[in-house]
C-alpha cells in the first residue's frame, strides 16, 4: 500500500518564515533582560604553552563582578566524543583561541578592560602544525600520549593482486584545506536563573540535549536543574555542535544569580569554533584495459587540530566513502585522525564525505585519460547499481539511481548548453 | 553623552547616547529594533542594513551621532496595517528564508532597489543585494523572491 504524502514533494511554508521576514525572530543576542551583566572570554594568543594566570588586578576594576578560571569549574572538561577540551585551560594551552578565563562585568567596555589586565604568563613550548610531522614518534605531544588519536582500517580482497592485473594505475596525493562554517550569526547567549531556580541558557545550538549534559557534568549539578532554550539559530552547518559559551554562561549565572549576556565578535567566532578537517589523501587506483576498476588504496590523514571533536566519526566516514560510488573488488583504506596545535576540526557539512570526492573523482578522470576513454564512460562502467557491494560489504538493495541521474545530466547538458534556468 | 533625534519607521525619537555608540547599537539597545542584526561589525556582511534617508547603509559603520536628524527604516517598519510588504510575502512564498539572519538586511536592500528601480533585471537584483551575504540559501531563491516582488508598486 502506498501512503499518500502530505509534505514530501510539496512546497511548505516554514513555520518560522513569518517571524524571520518581520524581524521578530529572537536570536540569543536579541534577548535583553533587566539587571543584565555582560561576559567576555580571555583566549590564548599562542598555540602551545604552559600557562599561569593572575586575575588580581583585573578583579579590582570597578564594574568587574567576577572572573572565572579553571579553579571555579567542578569538572573542568567537555567534548562531544572525548572529554579532551577544558572549560578553562588549567596548565596548558593547545591552540590559539583556547579559553583561559571568563570575565563578568556591568558592561562590555569593562569586560574588555579586565581582559587586558588579566596577566597570563605563557611558557611557550614547541608546537606541531602539520599532521604528518605530528605522527612521528618524537613530535611534540598535544595531549598525553600519541598524537594519532584514531585509525580506521578498511580491507577488502587483495589490493596487491588487483594492481598486478591492472593495465593502468594512477597514484596521486590530494589535499583539502580547512573551512570555516562562517554562519552569519556569531555565537551569542544569555543565561539566568529562571523562576523555578533552574540554570537557564538561551543559546543557538545544534544540540540542546548535549549542552545540558555537558553543563550538568562540568558544574556537577543534575540535568533537571538546567534548562536550555534554543533560540533562533543564525546558521550552524556543524559549527554549533561543540560547546562554545554554554558552560561559561551557566557557571556564571549559577554563581552570580543575575542574567549574563555574551556576544562573540566575528573574529572570536572564527578563532573559537571548529573547522572542516583538512585531509591529505594519498590514492592509488588501478583499472583494466576497458576501464573496469580493479583495486584502490587510500591513505587518508586528517588534521583534527587541538581537539578531537568529531574526528573519529569524520575520518571513519571519509574512509567508508573513499571509493566513491564505484564498485572496486580490492580495497585498502587507512584513515587517520591526528592532533596538532592548529584550530580544532569537527563537524562541517558532509562530516568527512565532502573531501574524498576531490581525490576519487580526479583519479577517475586521470584513469580515463590514460585509457583514452571519456570520463562518463569510465563512471558508467563502475558506478554502484542496485545489488552492488560497497567496499565495506554492504549490498545496496534500495534505491541507487546514479545511472539515471548521470543520464539525466547528460541529456540536459546536450539540450540546454546555454544552461537555461540556471543561476 | 550627546542627544540625537531621529525618525525610525515613521516615529520620532530623542535619545542620549555615548559619543562612540554605533547606529546599530542605538537601534538595537536604546530603541529595541532587534531585527537589525550584527554579523561582522565591519561593513562586510550587510546583516545590519537599514535604510537611512532613502539609501541603504550598514548601521555598524554609521556612528549614532551621524544619524542625528535622519529618517530610518528598519525591517520592523515594513508591515503596513498588519499587511506584509510584498517583498516580505515573496520571501515567504518562494522559500527565500532559511536561518533568517540575513533576511532583514536582504529585504531592506531589495526594497531600496525596487523603490528606485521597480523593474530590475536579474543582474540588477544580484547587484542590488551584493552587499548582503547569505550563508544558507545560495541566493537563488532570494533573487527569485525579489523577481516575484518586482513591480509590486504597479499592483498596489
Ligand atoms: S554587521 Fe554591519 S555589515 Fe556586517
Ligand atoms: S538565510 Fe541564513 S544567512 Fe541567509
Amino acid at each position: 500500500m502506498r501512503m499518500s504524502l502530505d509534505i514530501v514533494g510539496k512546497n511548505m511554508i516554514r513555520v518560522d518564515a513569518l517571524s524571520k521576514v518581520t524581524g521578530k525572530a529572537i536570536y540569543p543576542a536579541d534577548v535583553y533582560m533587566d539587571n543584565m551583566l555582560y561576559g567576555k572570554t580571555l583566549r590564548s594568543k599562542v598555540p602551545h604553552a604552559y600557562i599561569t594566570v593572575n586575575t588580581k588586578e583585573a578583579e579590582n576594576i570597578d564594574g568587574v563582578i567576577k572572573i572565572f578560571t579553571c579553579k571555579d569549574v567542578p569538572t573542568n572538561e567537555h567534548g562531544v566524543v572525548f572529554k579532551d577540551h577544558e572549560v578553562f585551560c588549567s596548565k596548558k594551552v593547545r591552540r590559539i583561541g583556547d579559553p583561559i578565563a571568563f570575565v563578568v562585568a556591568t558592561d562590555i567596555k569593562t569586560c574588555d578592560l579586565a581582559l587586558e589586565k588579566i596577566k597570563v604568563n605563557y611558557e611557550e613550548i614547541e608546537g606541531v602544525f602539520d599532521p604528518i610531522s605530528a605522527m612521528k614518534e618524537d613530535a611534540p605531544k598535544v595531549h598525553e600520549g600519541n598524537n594519532i588519536m584514531y585509525h580506521y582500517k578498511l580491507r577488502k580482497g587483495d589490493t596487491e593482486k588487483g594492481f598486478e592485473s591492472s593495465y593502468v594505475i594512477a597514484e596521486n596525493t590530494y589535499k583539502t584545506h580547512m573551512v570555516d562554517h562562517a554562519f552569519l550569526q556569531p555565537e551569542s547567549g544569555v543565561s539566568y536563573i529562571d523562576e523555578e531556580g533552574r540554570v537557564t541558557v538561551v543559546v543557538a545550538t545544534q544540540y540542546p540535549h548535549y549542552d545540558r549534559e555537558e553543563i550538568a557534568r562540568a558544574l556537577n549539578i543534575s540535568e533537571d536543574e538546567i534548562r536550555i532554550i534554543n533560540a533562533s539559530i543564525g546558521g550552524a552547518f556543524g559549527g554549533r555542535e561543540d560547546i562554545s559559551l554554554q558552560i561559561h554562561l551557566a557557571l556564571a549565572a549559577k554563581e552570580i544569580k543575575r542574567p549574563i549576556k555574551v556576544v562573540y565578535s566575528r573574529e572570536e567566532s572564527f578563532i573559537s569554533h571548529s573547522k572542516r578537517h583538512p585531509l591529505i589523501m594519498k590514492y592509488k587506483t588501478g583499472a583494466d584495459k576497458n576501464g573496469k576498476l580493479l583495486a584502490m588504496e587510500a591513505d587518508i590523514i586528517g588534521d583534527t587540530g587541538a581537539y578531537a571533536s568529531w574526528a573519529t566519526n569524520v575520518l571513519r566516514k571519509a574512509g567508508v566513502h573513499a571509493t566513491g560510488p564505484y564498485y572496486i573488488p580490492n580495497v585498502k583504506v587507512d584513515s587517520i585522525a591526528v592532533y596538532t596545535n592548529n584550530p580544532f576540526a569537527g563537524a562541517m557539512r558532509g562530516f568527512g564525505a565532502t573531501q574524498p570526492p576531490i581525490a576519487y573523482e580526479q583519479q577517475m578522470d586521470i584513469l580515463a585519460e590514460e585509457l583514452g576513454i571519456d570520463p562518463i564512460t569510465i563512471r558508467m562502467k563502475n558506478m554502484f547499481k542496485k545489488g552492488s557491494e560497497t567496499a565495506t560489504g554492504q549490498i545496496l538493495t534500495e534505491s541507487v539511481p546514479l545511472e539515471e541521474c548521470l543520464n539525466k545530466v547528460l541529456e540536459d547538458m546536450d539540450l540546454n548548453l546555454d544552461r537555461k534556468g540556471a543561476y | 553623552m550627546i542627544e540625537i533625534q531621529l525618525t525610525v519607521n515613521g516615529k520620532d525619537y530623542t535619545v542620549n547616547i555615548e559619543e562612540d555608540k554605533r547606529l546599530l547599537d542605538v537601534l538595537r539597545e536604546d530603541l529595541g529594533f532587534t531585527g537589525v542584526k550584527e554579523g561582522c561589525s565591519e561593513g562586510e556582511c550587510g546583516a545590519c542594513t537599514v535604510i537611512m534617508d532613502g539609501k541603504t547603509v550598514n548601521s555598524c559603520m554609521v556612528m549614532g551621532f551621524q544619524a542625528n536628524g535622519s529618517n530610518i527604516v528598519t525591517i520592523e517598519g515594513l508591515e503596513k496595517d498588519g499587511q506584509l510588504h510584498p517583498i516580505q510575502q515573496a520571501f515567504i512564498d518562494i522559500g527565500a528564508v532559511q536561518c533568517g539572519y540575513c533576511t532583514p538586511g536582504m529585504i531592506l536592500s531589495a526594497k531600496a532597489l525596487l523603490d528606485k528601480n521597480p523593474n530590475p533585471t536579474k543582474e540588477e537584483i544580484r547587484e542590488g543585494i551584493s552587499g548582503n551575504l547569505c550563508r544558507c540559501t545560495g541566493y537563488s531563491k532570494i533573487v527569485k523572491a525579489v523577481e516575484k516582488a518586482r513591480g509590486y508598486e504597479d499592483e498596489s
